[in-house]
């Protein structure tokens, strides 16, 4: 009798400990850094099983890293930004967000809040080569949380042939480019490539607001971080969207386009113009002979230069590594890999890259030219801790303006009343 | 013996008037624990647990995945107070609705074909599955390039039959006719795996009466068929509208429930409060609604089964 009793017991407290074990937190085994062998984990959107330039050289950086320091190995998890914005306040509420992570520039802000960071160790202050100053990655309480690893800023794109067919100078203002817009669209192109989709965080749109804020020199937020740009000279930014719907210079399929169409139809020769991010010259100009890119168009009151983007790296919160972490990232924006992540196209954030050998070669020029336009032609400037807010309320406005023809100044308070909401 | 002799007799006899045979047969019942308390224990880790966190979410200010404040029915007074929230129901239930009217009878009717079939079955019905393998997502994708205004094979042929290109997700209506149409075609095989398995239970013998009797195929179908899969159908409707009332993968990778709002269901206002404003109280009150509207749909199915039986 007691014996099965006991049997019973035995039975409910294994299967007690098998659900109990199911809820308990994975606890990590793994010394510390200073201890020994570190693995550390690392979120970036870049696959490196995927053979194209920028892929091969994450790759080799990270190859590189490992050769000279072999006692930190680093584990990859290959997640896209959509994920990454998802994820990162989840599994650093969780306690399990990754040593270190890559982020976008407008959303560093947002994550910070989220918890999603470490603060930078003392030594980050000893940097102080960047091309653009990093103050403007910081958390809630003023602490830089990331720095640059990638620059990028907003370029305007067009095809010449197009243009040469429809008898039509390059732009130099948003009047022209509406103009022009409308005479390619007329001729059955897409006159300017943008989209007021949210499939891809509304990518396109909020680059391309991101950017004209800058060239008018209006900030997005006021002291208090409510969105405020309604009654400024973000005027012009829906206007010049009203005027292209108007004049036919937008696509059909404008509301539900999104960043990729746009170079796509940019690629197949179906876009005329679009102003995208810088990083996509190299791959833009080598796919299409007939695309070509230059400055911003100038607003009426402002100037070309746009907003310092591009991505960065940060150390996630409640690491146990943050020595390696901090090592790690010394090394991925430094000369060596700034060198290698040059050959697959990206841009080096710290000026001390730009001695080393390859950039002396021919086949460096294009990311120097494209380095040069980053440092004359943009600017970096403070986001607030909703950036996703903002770009879900841009493309709603968007498509509000498009599908119920609303007017310029409805889409910037539109978008304005969504921020806030 | 007397009759009070013998029924005495006959008492002690019993298992039951005996108390060592009364406790053995209690101990087997004992026994039934072992199986009885891993699965509840699973089913409160798995679902009364994740059930009473979400409700205890809703009550409670959030800031990202912190919960905060204890902020009692402010949530649901927020959701219940939002002017969308109307257009979401209706759009909920005109998405779940509208594909179950395509996708129950299309899974009958290839069902039926299948069921028919003597030569080819089994590429037949790997064909028929194919939408269902699939993920989720992968299906979002395809229709996604297959449709694409600028380059996709659709655009490729209304354009050279003179009807322009293809606009699917660019406005409202046809937005949400499209993501029904795409999720209706994803999950029909799922009807029809059911359907099959009733059909293939009909006794031969009931068509060959009929057949002699100088019966058609319809008045097969009417008199044999649909009383034998009556039953299936209440099961294959509550299966497909629970996944039509909760589908948000197929509706993010399209539309992300626009253009303005179109195609936003309450499973979409549940992803986009939580993975787009970081508001897990809002989305945890939308998700305790949503489990209400699920609540319904289950008992009414239920008592629809139960009449059936009868």
């Amino acid at each position: 009798m007691i014996t099965k009793r006991w049997s019973y017991a035995t039975a409910v407290a294994a299967a007690t400990a098998v659900v109990l074990a199911g809820c308990s937190a994975s606890s990590s085994s793994e010394p510390s850094a200073s201890d020994g062998p570190v693995t550390l984990t690392y979120w970036d959107f870049l696959d490196p099983s995927q053979d194209n330039p920028r892929s091969n050289a994450l790759e080799e950086n990270i190859a590189n890293f490992e050769a000279a320091n072999p006692d930190i190995t680093i584990d990859l998890s290959v997640v896209s930004l959509g994920d990454m914005l998802n994820r990162l306040p989840q599994s650093a509420a969780a306690g399990q967000a990754p040593d270190v992570f890559k982020m976008f520039t407008p959303t560093v802000p947002q994550m910070a809040a989220a918890g999603a960071y470490s603060p930078l160790p003392e030594a980050a202050s000893e940097i102080t080569d960047w091309l653009r100053p990093p103050s403007n990655l910081v958390g809630p309480d003023g602490q830089q949380v990331a720095v640059p690893y990638e620059y990028r800023t907003c370029a305007f794109y067009y095809n010449q042939k197009i243009l040469d067919q429809i008898g039509a100078e390059v732009p130099t203002t948003y009047e022209d480019v509406v103009d022009v817009a409308g005479k390619a669209g007329a001729a059955g192109f897409t006159g300017f490539g943008t989209g007021f989709s949210d499939t891809d965080n509304s990518a396109i749109i909020s680059t391309f607001f991101d950017c004209f804020m800058s060239q008018v020199g209006e900030p997005i937020w006021n002291d208090d971080g409510e969105a405020e740009f309604a009654g400024t000279a973000a005027d012009e930014f829906g206007q010049i969207l009203a005027d292209l719907r108007d004049s036919g210079g937008l696509g059909t399929s404008v509301v539900s386009d999104s960043y990729s169409t746009v170079t796509d139809g940019l690629t197949n020769g179906t876009v005329a113009m679009a102003v995208l991010g810088s990083e996509r010259v190299i791959t833009l100009t080598g796919a299409n002979p007939d695309i070509k890119w230059g400055p911003l168009p100038e607003p009426t009151s402002g100037g070309t230069t746009g907003a310092t983007l591009g991505w960065t790296l940060g150390i996630g919160a409640g690491t146990d590594h943050t020595d390696a972490a901090w090592k790690f990232i010394e090394y991925m924006t430094g000369a060596e890999a700034g060198a290698v992540m040059a050959t697959g196209g990206e841009i080096p954030t710290r000026a001390s890259t730009y001695d080393a050998e390859y950039f002396s070669t021919p086949e460096a020029e294009t990311v120097k030219t494209v380095a040069d336009y980053v440092e004359s032609n943009s600017e970096p400037h403070t986001y607030s801790d909703d950036w996703i807010g903002v770009a879900s309320g841009l493309s709603a406005a968007g498509q509000s303006l498009y599908l119920n023809k609303t007017s310029g100044s409805e889409f910037i308070t539109a978008a304005q009343d969504a921020i806030n909401e | 013996m007397s009759t009070t002799s013998a029924a005495r007799a006959l008492d002690s006899r019993t298992p039951s008037s005996s108390p060592a045979v009364a406790s053995r047969r209690r101990r087997p019942d004992r026994g039934v624990w072992i199986y009885v308390l891993p699965v509840s224990a699973v089913f409160l880790f798995v679902f009364v647990g994740p059930l009473i966190y979400t409700a205890w979410t809703a009550l409670h200010e959030t800031n990202f995945y912190a919960i905060g404040e204890f902020s009692g029915l402010t949530s649901f007074t927020e959701l219940f107070a939002d002017p969308n929230l109307p257009k979401q129901i209706g759009t909920t239930l005109a998405f779940s609705l509208g594909a179950l009217v395509i996708a129950l009878p299309a899974g009958l009717l290839s069902a039926t074909v299948l069921n028919s079939l003597h030569r080819f079955k089994r590429t037949v019905r790997g064909l028929f599955l194919l939408p269902w393998l699939m993920s989720q997502a992968t299906a979002g994708v395809i229709w996604l390039w297959f449709l694409n205004p600028n380059f996709g094979p659709v655009t490729a042929i209304t354009t050279s039959l003179g009807m322009g290109p293809t606009d699917v997700f660019s406005s409202p209506t046809s937005a949400l006719v499209g993501v029904t149409l795409i999720t209706a075609w994803w999950s029909y095989p799922q009807a029809m795996l059911l359907f099959l398995g009733a059909l293939q239970t009909i006794p031969g013998e009931l068509r060959e009466s009929l057949k002699m009797d100088g019966g058609g195929v319809w008045r097969g179908f009417i008199s044999i068929t649909l009383p034998y899969l009556r039953n299936t159908i209440v099961s294959v409707v509550i299966v497909l509208l629970m996944l039509y009332v909760q589908m948000v993968t197929i509706i993010l990778v399209t539309t992300r429930g626009g253009p303005l709002g179109a195609t936003e269901t309450l499973s979409m206002r549940v992803f986009n409060q939580t993975f787009n404003d970081f508001d897990l109280s809002g989305a945890s009150a939308t998700a305790i609604l949503l489990f209400a509207v699920n609540v319904v749909l289950t008992l009414v199915a239920i008592r629809f089964r139960r009449k059936e039986s009868l």
